[in-house]
């Protein structure tokens, strides 16, 4: 085992993946002139300009180009930096990537695998524009696989599998996140999709949390622990395909259940979960499912307005109590 | 670039059974056993003597309009009709409709949203290129789609990558209801290729010993590595914008149009150079008949899906 950053940790399953198979190819914004410690570090220098491909400041032909490359027996992973910038190739990631295979009833076994890199978060400033998290919002989508890690453990293994997945993924990674650092060990090894990690153990609530919202439950469930709350933290990994089971398997010990994600309420991942615990844990639940996250606002830039948007631990906290007294 | 003779009596077939299936295709419409819209080629059936040059291995994108893309890379009409009625035997099963597929003939899918097919052109080609093969893709798109920033974004990326495609604008001189001149500000299609330093023309679409032979060169440069070209098609669709929508355009202009049948014009060239006599273009128009009946009987004979079959074919 090394202990590297989740950026790092990634940077390497795109290398040796690249390494691996000669299909593998990526393109984005400004490749050529990345920083040595970013995901794309490096690689141009490495594998040369028509691998690792310097698009034009294009997202639609970027991530279009990609179904086309993808259906010609390519797996072309596409780094769209910011998810506020991918929102520009919508038509391309959910109407193309997402549904061509099924539109096209798997005509001859037509596979689109494809690797949308996405960075989402806020809590840098970046206003509305800048602070996105979209990931409930794709989760809509059908087709599309959604990966969310948040260990360089995970990252690295999570993006193994999606580039070698027959099918459209999106991998997003947390600004806050690049630079946790964690052990990963020096052999090849996947992390499956579709199996979520107990990242603490609890019987009193159950918090379902994704990407960066796990540190800030993990640090809720710990304050919480000192008032003989314990709080069992699950960390999904990805959110399409979903491991309900891990969850519901909680949620029927603890009865209570809190559903974190940074991005907007509305129709969210939290709105998902919840209501799918509900429907298979109705008699279990001793409290309403809560959700923490964006009350359905831009995020704005201000600090002091920032911090009102977004989840915090000490909001968790709050919700978490709520859970364990309802009014 | 001049076909040979067997090219030129191929290419004559092949448009003759286009025009024999959109024929079928728009009766069976008329009868209620197509549960979608459909929007008829006939009339710019010369687009497919560029398609006809195609490799196997080569590949294409193309527009919402008529089946003579599917038809010139060998796509079976029996097959086609089938998706359309929405049977189980159809290309995607009954899931797509006029959204055919059919890799193993080149056919790679179909955009609902008109002009996303560019991008997915310049993904093709940059497999090619990766992978250093002689491969070329021809990208068809509307004077419609002109306007639609990725059909911009393609074309600057193939420049800019030297990328082996052909970039083919139908113009047919209306988007929907409304005439090209209405939406763009370009008198030709082509002179977007400038902007680009693509060379672009503009051609007679309804000539196809024409379209033949300018295709035929710009296939030929993709194929050598010199990059992409930019062809204008100046044609038109004779019929409405769908089958049994309005049509507002002046019955003159189609009148005119129609006068410059592109399988019409192949033929009396055709004839004039004793390819073709009286015999043979009836034998021909009898044999794509007796395929379009059989297509008929398959696609009626054919079983629907089964509900569950909706569950199948999200992921590999």
């Amino acid at each position: 085992m090394k202990k590297i950053t989740l950026t790092r940790a990634v940077n390497e399953a795109l290398r040796e993946e690249m390494q691996r198979d000669p299909n593998v190819y990526i393109q984005g914004i400004g490749l050529r002139a990345v920083a040595p410690n970013s995901l794309t570090g490096g690689l141009h220098d490495e594998f040369g300009s028509q691998r690792v491909r310097t698009a034009p400041m294009d997202e639609p032909l970027i991530a279009g180009s990609c179904v086309g490359a993808a259906l010609a027996g390519m797996r072309p992973v596409a780094e769209l930096h910011l998810a506020d910038f991918a929102f520009c190739a919508l038509d391309e990631i959910i109407s193309k990537a997402g549904k061509w295979r099924y539109m096209h009833g798997a005509n001859n076994g037509m596979m689109l695998p494809i690797v949308f890199m996405q960075t989402i978060g806020g809590y840098v400033g970046g206003a509305a524009e800048h602070s996105q998290s979209p990931v409930g919002f794709y989760m809509h989508a059908p087709g599309l696989k959604i990966v969310v890690p948040t260990t360089p453990y995970d990252a690295k293994g999570l993006m193994k599998s999606a580039i070698r997945d027959d099918n459209p993924v999106l991998f997003f990674t947390h600004k806050l996140l690049g630079g946790t650092e964690g052990e990963v060990p020096e052999d090849d090894y996947l992390v499956p999709f579709g199996k979520a990690e107990v990242r603490r153990a609890g019987n009193d609530v159950t918090v379902v949390a994704t990407s960066y919202m796990v540190s800030l439950a993990l640090n809720a469930a710990q304050s919480l622990a000192e008032e003989d709350v314990s709080v069992e933290v699950i960390d999904p990994r990805t959110l399409e395909p979903l491991d309900l089971d891990t969850i519901v398997q909680s949620v029927r010990r603890t009865g209570r259940l809190v559903v974190v994600d940074e991005d907007t309420m509305r129709c969210g991942v939290g709105a998902e979960i919840g209501f799918q615990v509900m429907e298979r844990c109705f008699s279990d639940m001793k409290s309403p499912v809560l959700r923490v996250g964006n009350p359905d606002l831009p995020v704005p830039y201000s600090p002091v307005l920032e911090k009102a948007v977004l989840p915090s631990s000490s909001k968790i906290q709050a919700a978490i109590l709520r859970t364990l007294n309802p009014s | 670039m001049k076909p040979s003779t067997e090219q030129m009596l191929g290419l004559y077939k092949m448009m003759v059974r286009s025009r024999a299936f959109e024929e079928m295709v728009a009766e069976q419409v008329q009868k209620g056993h197509v549960p979608c819209s459909w929007m008829s080629g006939i009339g710019q059936e010369g687009t497919m003597a560029a398609l006809c040059q195609l490799r196997s291995d080569d590949h294409m994108t193309y527009t919402h309009r008529g089946a003579y893309s599917f038809i010139s890379r060998g796509s079976e009409p029996s097959r086609l009709l089938a998706e359309l009625f929405g049977k189980s035997t159809g290309y995607c099963k009954g899931k797509g409709g006029r959204h055919i597929a059919d890799l193993e003939h080149g056919v790679m899918g179909k955009s609902g949203a008109i002009g996303s097919h560019a991008p997915i052109a310049v993904g093709m080609a940059t497999a090619i290129q990766i992978r250093g093969g002689d491969q070329v893709v021809i990208s068809l798109f509307g004077d419609g789609t002109s306007n639609r920033g990725t059909t911009h974004s393609a074309l600057n990326t193939s420049a800019l990558w030297k990328l082996p495609i052909v970039w083919i604008c139908e113009n047919n001189g209306y988007a929907g209801a409304i005439p090209s001149a209405d939406f763009t500000t370009f008198k030709a299609a082509s002179d977007m290729a400038a902007a680009y330093g693509i060379p672009g023309i503009s051609i007679d679409g309804n000539d196809p010993l024409t379209v033949y032979a300018v295709a035929g060169e710009a296939i030929t440069r993709a194929r050598k590595g010199a990059g992409p070209t930019l062809i204008e098609l100046k044609t038109y669709r004779v019929g409405a914008f769908a089958i049994g929508a309005k049509d507002l355009r002046d019955p003159e202009e189609i009148m005119a149009w129609k006068q410059r049948d592109p399988i019409e014009r192949l033929r009396r060239q055709l004839l004039e150079m004793d390819l073709l006599s009286e015999q043979l273009i009836a034998s021909i128009d009898q044999e794509a008949r007796i395929e379009m009946d059989s297509a008929v009987r398959f696609a009626e004979e054919s079983p629907f899906p089964n509900p569950e079959d909706a569950y199948q074919d999200l992921y590999a």
